[in-house]
């Protein structure tokens, strides 16, 4: 798990890498700028579930694998 | 027109940099007035040139606002995203806020038993140097911080 907001853990930073892509790379992908990519890999925001959605399908993984409750 | 409406974060920071930093000015001139510093300089014509804030944010909303419903999707997908949307949000809220307090406590420190047309528009003038400070000061930090992580990450 990576940096963590308080009301949500995250995965993303270990992902995107797995997949070989860059903050800018995923941004572009999932129509956000990199700021937002970049805070909620380190657990400044918490994004919304159309973004969640949305860098899910363009890393081909589930939200659940990106992104867990804290005591979940 | 097209151009007007194309926006960019250099473009969006001179906007929102240029209503701060005017907003600063006129609050700085209306303070020191009000204080009763005298400086050598003064604005020609009250009547025309005390507008020239509330227009500037007037038509940089406009074009802004415009930029948003008219410009390019998929590049304002990224320029005006739920992240920056949020900060923006948070922005306005912290600076009605601080208006609210400080207007509270301008009404508080007027002398209203010796009140006239004089202290009404010295009030005025007071909410108006605050109002301006307060969102001069948080547009001007907001505008340069958003280009800098822009350009820095």
């Amino acid at each position: 798990m990576g940096k963590h907001h308080q009301n949500l853990l995250n995965n993303l930073e270990d992902y995107r890498k797995k997949a070989g892509l860059t903050q800018q790379e995923l941004s572009e992908a999932a129509e956000v700028s990199r700021k937002s990519i970049n805070a909620i890999e380190n657990g400044i925001y918490v994004p919304s579930t159309v973004l969640a959605l949305k860098i899910a399908k363009t890393l081909k993984c589930n939200v659940e694998d990106l992104f867990k409750l804290p005591n979940g | 027109m097209n151009n007007l409406i194309a926006m960019s974060y250099f473009k969006r920071f001179l906007i929102v940099f240029i209503c701060g930093f005017v907003q600063i000015f006129y609050a700085a001139y209306l303070l020191l007035n009000l204080f009763g510093y005298s400086i050598e300089w003064h604005i020609s014509n009250h009547d025309l040139f005390m507008f020239i804030p509330g227009v500037l944010v007037f038509v940089s909303s406009g074009i802004l606002t415009a930029s948003y419903y008219l410009g390019d999707r998929k590049n304002n997908n990224i320029l005006y995203d739920e992240y920056t949307a949020l900060r923006y949000y948070k922005i306005a809220a912290f600076g009605y806020a601080v208006n609210g307090i400080g207007i509270f406590i301008l009404f508080s420190i007027q002398d209203w038993s010796n009140w006239n047309f004089q202290n009404a528009n010295n009030m005025i003038y007071q909410i108006a140097a605050f109002a301006w400070l307060t969102f001069g000061i948080l547009l001007t930090v907001f505008s340069i911080g958003d280009y800098k992580e822009y350009r820095n990450g």
